[in-house]
């Protein structure tokens, strides 16, 4: 890190924007990590970056709005620290897609590929994955606290699957299988492994299969992962202080915004954490306000943690989720799903702070500014992140890109 | 012009070109003997030249001992009955028309002859340049239109090409009109832009493909010259046709000449040998050139390509080092399978490997057949038995167990895509349900998808309806024709017709017309929400059709590459279809679906991928593919005949050790030469962990004791079966057979194995409790696990093992656990080899 602040360093002396600049920029934007807060179930625009406090009571809701650090622009009164960080972030409100159904939608934002029925577009982490490859032996894409369909490999194949993490918010948390059962003492586990080996061996020589060796490259990768110190230290939540686990908040989304931030910190590609609960049908309101609280203490103090480790710069931070709400609320309390429009944020690397982008009707219900599509949202991304989504791969027998159609938003990049 | 060749006539007698006669020495002097071969035939077959000077290439083709065919067209003497007609150069192996007739080719090598029709039309010998097929055969031969340049989905820099070129009024749109017509000048031809490109005058991404001397250019120019019209009455190709289809190829270097022909609309024939894009689909095994000339490169198998004009044809090359010698393996053909697998294992030279002990084909016929291991037991009586006919009688009591339904079922929920994503409706246990009851009855195939193809009602009370869940999209209640299509076509016909949605099929003769024709029988099918909650009714509208996306008119239901039904008003048009589906005529059903079986128990079909026929993807085995698809229409569509045939067959019952070091393992492979070792599938494998162990997995909402393979997991899935690749069968793709990480550090440190390793009532805890020492309780472990009993080295480590594990503190009950979650973590047990 301190290499790259003397390269800028150094082209700022020599003035403007020269080869040292270019290279130190392609060099950054391949180093460059991310951050995913999936907001599970759709999160209601108007109960986030998009709230209209002239509309009739049944479409504003009850939640207020409250200013944010940019003049004119205003967040749901549920989010007041998100509003005053307003500042390290970008965020583009006139969002849409017609994907209506969770598994669908998900799909559709994590691989920025309407589902196909024949062939699995696979999503941001399983392409860095592939791209990018593993650092300091850890995976390289992780999902806390549990796997979703969405997130993962397709037409790459499972070996760029996400590693599950486990959830962090709890009292004694592990990754799930990294570390040995309690009970198992390390030469008990050696013993075993030495068995194992003894047995594999002769059945493997006999065999001759490559199926074989590349069972057993992944169990050898599994115990290199469970010996190795830099990922036992990269999971251990339990070493951070107890003031920061509080900054956070003692929250699933809090503990797994701070677990995602060790493990980029680590060397991890891209870190995925699901924020659950949003798909309130019923009692919106209820549910909703504390999953908001939550949110708005987490996402503020991770944008505060990574500028403070000077990580900002080369983390891109995500806040999406499956698809906007229903403006009006329905009879049992509730807000249905609404793809039409949807809030979502981008912070950090590569992106431009203080910006809004697109704007809403009335209701927040279309996009009727500067609409942004799913694939335009994933143009953006992995332009920050420097991955060429023109790549040509093969599946299926033909010719695939990741993204296609889509153009980067230039507004919200810095 | 392209088609025709030069050859020197005098007194209507052909003089051979100088250097023929020198070949004509040449072949004289290799004596041939007439037991060589056997047959004689010339190729192309109904040669019919449209005017004189028409060109055709052709191979005189002979049969020999080992039913393999080779060109001899150089040693053979060629006549013509009317040589006024017809000029013969045998040496090149060409024939021109000289006047308009017919005349017979006769082909004669010793005592062996062999003859064909060839006709010369009256066309006019005055040779327009015409934009199809000359002007689009330089685009294709040159690789303008492939996909990679002009021909891809988006063109190259505006200029966009129909992909090899079956858009023939598009590309003259395009090249003529398009852009203000700047790419070509009628006034001044030679400075159109569509010369000076390839020429590279000026920058061209596709770099320098033609010079100003070559015949790419003169035709092209001299098109440019006659007002570059589209001719509207251009006869269009209708096929392309490859010959030889089959060959093989001894030792690298070696060579061979293939001659294509071009059958157009008017009845006139044209050579295309030099006018088409050749590709080989793998170029380590064979080369080919642009002029049809292929060279072995190294030992395999090869599909090679012909595209032109929108058509596609292919032949298959195998390359050997050596042919089979005396010493390859005599093989005792169990069935009609071991005797055509066996011809072609001998043709190319990949002699199969040996049979099975008997300890390794019970674990593994079983794990195939009913997705459990067998007990120890099991194992003891059939290793025991002295019946010379053990093997068959296993093979039927497998299946008639009730598992057999069990296990295929899951198989068939995977292909029919069985799930409850996107919908969260619940009807998936019913179509569970009705899928093991026709199987477990052994009930026709051929009416099991007439029932799914025809189904409508509630999808609780039809469960078959539950077919149509992966077209739905259920937020909107509607049902996608487009989505329906795929899924019908890859699982009945085996052909992929995806592609076929947006444009024509770049790798097969499918189109756009057929993609929709086939959509059409689905016009009418509806989905509405109901009677209930999480019910869905599926019901036919009283009208409805599939609308063509280009000309936006109504799209008529048509078989593919067949009629067009006439349909009464209210026809359920989907009956149609399924009768001409599973019509014992229907060369893609049976075909399809015995391919599929055989793939379940070969990992590999006899095409590859298993749901991907074209022409332009020959089977690896054509007459063992049509011989089990006539087996199975014989056989009632049976399923069971099928597994049982298979299963007594030698082939599947051939080792997965290879005799020494394998030659060539894509190979042994794709011809069947040895067992290939696969994963187990996710519900085998903890099946099987829970039987070894003998502790039950508890799956929420399911009674003790329930195997995975019987669950239906609509909301959260076991974490294992997830891990170790449950399908999530929303989309069309096969369940995952890779080995992860994930799998490895659940299967080292997680719950499942550990649990039931230290479950105090477990197998080891039974078995201490009855005063088993440890060599009977490792024998037992061996037994269960892996269906044999450990070799001596074997026992030497484990007993070490027990020995030092003690020694460090450690319990018996702890050491003998060790044992049991090793076996259960090595390759061996979570492997079906």
């Amino acid at each position: 890190m301190h290499r790259r602040d003397f390269i800028r360093m150094g082209s700022l002396a020599l003035g403007g924007l020269n080869l040292h600049t270019l290279l130190a920029g392609e060099k950054e934007r391949s180093e460059r990590a991310c951050i995913v807060l999936f907001q599970n179930g759709g999160a209601s625009q108007l109960d986030t970056f998009d709230p209209k406090p002239d509309a009739p009571s049944d479409i504003k809701g009850s939640f207020g709005s409250v200013p944010t650090s940019v003049p004119g622009i205003h967040f749901s009164g549920l989010l007041p620290r998100t509003a005053k960080s307003l500042n390290r972030f970008a965020v583009i409100r006139s969002m849409h897609s017609d994907e209506a159904i969770h598994e669908r939608a998900r799909q559709y934002i994590f691989s920025g590929t309407k589902p196909r029925n024949d062939l699995l577009q696979p999503s941001y982490g399983a392409v860095i994955s592939k791209e990018r490859g593993p650092q300091n032996g850890l995976p390289p894409f992780v999902v806390i606290p549990e796997k979703d369909l969405s997130a993962d490999a397709g037409f790459l194949g499972p070996s760029y699957d996400p590693f599950v993490a486990g959830d962090p918010n709890t009292k004694t948390f592990s990754v799930k299988d990294l570390t040995l059962p309690s009970g198992v003492t390390l030469d008990e586990a050696i013993a075993r492994k030495g068995l194992l080996a003894k047995l594999d061996h002769s059945f493997k020589e006999a065999e001759q299969s490559p199926l074989l060796e590349s069972m057993d490259e992944f169990y050898q990768k599994a115990y290199d992962l469970i010996a190795s110190p830099a990922a036992r230290k990269a999971f251990d939540i339990g070493s951070e202080s107890d003031k920061l686990r509080d900054a956070y908040g003692r929250t699933g989304v809090g503990q797994g915004c701070l677990l995602a931030r060790r493990l980029i910190e680590s060397g991890v590609r891209l870190a995925t954490v699901f924020h659950g609960g949003y798909d309130t049908h019923v009692d919106h309101e209820k549910h909703a306000k504390p999953l908001m609280t939550d949110f708005d203490q987490a996402f503020p103090a991770l944008l505060e943690d990574l500028d403070q480790r000077g990580m900002l710069a080369n983390t891109l931070v995500i806040v999406i989720g499956d698809f906007g709400r229903t403006p009006k609320i329905n009879f049992s309390g509730g807000r249905d799903h609404w793809p039409r429009s949807s809030a979502v944020a981008l912070a950090g690397a590569g992106v431009a702070g203080g910006v809004v982008v697109g704007k809403t009707d009335k209701q927040a219900g279309e996009a009727t500014d500067r609409p942004v599509t799913i694939e335009d949202f994933a143009a953006t991304v992995y332009k920050i992140l420097g991955i060429n989504v023109d790549k040509e791969y093969r599946a299926n027998g033909r010719p695939v890109r990741i993204v296609k159609d889509g153009v980067p938003v230039k507004e919200v990049l810095a | 012009m392209s088609g025709s060749i030069k050859l020197e006539m005098t007194d209507g007698q052909t003089t051979m070109p100088r250097f023929a006669w020198l070949s004509f020495l040449i072949a004289l002097a290799a004596p041939i003997s007439a037991a060589e071969f056997s047959q004689l035939r010339i190729v192309p077959p109904n040669i019919s030249l449209s005017k004189t000077g028409d060109s055709q290439r052709f191979l005189v083709l002979a049969k020999t001992a080992d039913g393999q065919e080779e060109d001899v067209t150089s040693k053979c003497r060629i006549t013509a009955s009317a040589p006024e007609a017809i000029a013969i150069d045998s040496a090149s192996g060409v024939l021109a028309g000289k006047r308009p007739g017919r005349s017979e080719i006769r082909a004669q090598l010793a005592s062996l002859q062999g003859a064909t029709q060839v006709k010369v039309g009256e066309g006019a010998s005055e040779v327009l340049v015409r934009f199809s097929p000359d002007v689009i055969s330089v685009f294709t031969t040159k690789g303008c239109n492939s996909s990679g340049c002009h021909g891809s989905p988006a063109g190259q820099n505006g200029f966009k090409l129909s992909l090899f070129g079956y858009d023939v009024a598009a590309d003259h749109e395009m090249v003529v009109r398009k852009h203000d017509g700047r790419r070509v000048n009628l006034d001044d031809p030679e400075k159109s832009l569509i010369l000076r490109k390839p020429l590279f005058d000026i920058p061209h991404g596709g770099g320098r493909l033609m010079t100003r001397e070559s015949e790419e250019y003169r035709t092209l120019l001299q098109w440019l010259r006659e007002g570059a019209k589209l001719e509207s009455n251009g006869a269009r190709m209708t096929r392309l046709e490859m010959y030889p289809a089959e060959q093989v190829l001894t030792g690298n270097g070696a060579k061979m000449r293939f001659v294509v022909i071009g059958r157009l609309s008017d009845g006139t024939t044209r050579d295309m040998t030099h006018e088409v894009r050749y590709s080989s689909s793998a170029d380590r095994v064979a080369a080919i050139a642009p002029d049809g000339m292929a060279t072995a490169m190294g030992s395999g198998l090869t599909t090679v390509l012909a595209r032109g004009m929108g058509s596609v044809a292919a032949s298959q090359i195998g390359v050997i080092q050596e042919k089979a010698g005396a010493n390859f393996p005599a093989f005792p053909p169990n069935n009609f399978i071991d005797e055509l697998v066996y011809a072609k294992q001998k043709r190319l030279n990949v002699p199969p490997t040996g049979l099975t002990t008997d300890n390794d084909f019970i674990r593994r016929v079983y794990l195939d057949t009913v997705g459990l291991a067998p007990t120890g037991k099991e194992v003891r009586e059939f290793v025991a038995s002295t019946r010379p006919d053990k093997r068959a009688l296993l093979i039927d009591s497998l299946l008639k167990r009730p598992e057999y339904a069990s296990f295929w079922t899951v198989k068939f929920e995977d292909w029919f895509r069985n799930n409850q994503l996107n919908s969260q409706g619940r009807s998936m246990g019913k179509f569970k349900e009705w899928v093991s009851e026709r199987l477990a009855g052994d009930r026709p195939y051929d009416q099991m998808v007439r029932d799914l193809v025809t189904s409508e009602g509630d999808t609780f009370q039809e469960p078959a309806t539950n077919f149509w869940h992966p077209a739905t999209d259920f937020m909107l209640k509607k049902f996608d024709v487009k989505k329906a299509t795929p899924t019908v076509s890859r699982l009945f016909l085996g052909i992929r017709m995806e592609c076929a949605e947006c444009h024509n099929h770049p790798l097969e003769n499918f189109t756009q017309d057929d993609f929709y024709g086939l959509s059409a029988f689905f016009a009418r099918l509806q989905v509405k929400h109901g009677p209930a909650e999480y019910r869905r009714t599926w019901y036919l509208a009283e009208d409805g059709e599939v609308e063509h996306p280009v000309t936006k008119k109504p799209v008529a239901a048509k078989f593919l590459g067949g009629e067009t039904p006439q349909f009464g008003p209210d026809e359920d048009r989907r009956v149609a279809l399924a009768n001409w589906i599973t019509s014992p005529k229907n060369p893609y059903f049976a075909r399809a679906t015995v391919n599929r079986i055989w793939h379940e128990y070969f990992q590999a079909g006899l095409v590859e991928p298993f749901d991907d026929f074209r022409s332009t993807n020959p089977a690896s085995n054509k007459e063992l593919l049509d011989r089990l698809a006539a087996f199975f229409v014989d056989s009632g569509f049976h399923l069971t005949a099928l597994h049982r045939l298979i299963l007594n067959s030698r082939t599947y019952q051939l080792s997965s050790r290879s005799a020494g070091p394998s030659a060539n393992p894509e190979l042994e492979r794709l011809l069947f030469a040895r067992y290939e070792v696969r994963k187990l599938p996710a519900e085998v494998l903890l099946d099987s962990i829970s039987q070894v162990t003998g502790v039950a997995h508890p799956f929420s909402n399911y009674p003790a004791g329930t195997r995975a393979m019987d669950l239906y997991v609509p909301d959260a899935p076991d974490y294992f079966l997830v891990a170790f690749g449950l399908p999530r069968r929303d989309i069309i793709c096969e369940r995952s057979k890779t080995p992860t990480l994930s799998q490895a550090l659940h299967m080292i440190n997680g719950d499942t194995v550990r649990k039931k390793v230290d479950a105090p009532d477990n197998v080891l805890g039974a078995w201490i409790k009855e005063g088993w020492s440890d060599d009977r309780i490792v024998d037992a472990i061996y037994l269960d696990s892996y269906a044999r009993s450990a070799s001596s080295s074997e026992q030497t480590a484990v007993k070490e093992f027990i020995e030092s594990e003690m020694a460090a503190g450690r319990s018996r009950r702890a050491a003998l656990g060790g044992v049991l979650w090793t076996v259960l973590n090595s390759k061996e047990f979570q492997v079906n080899h």
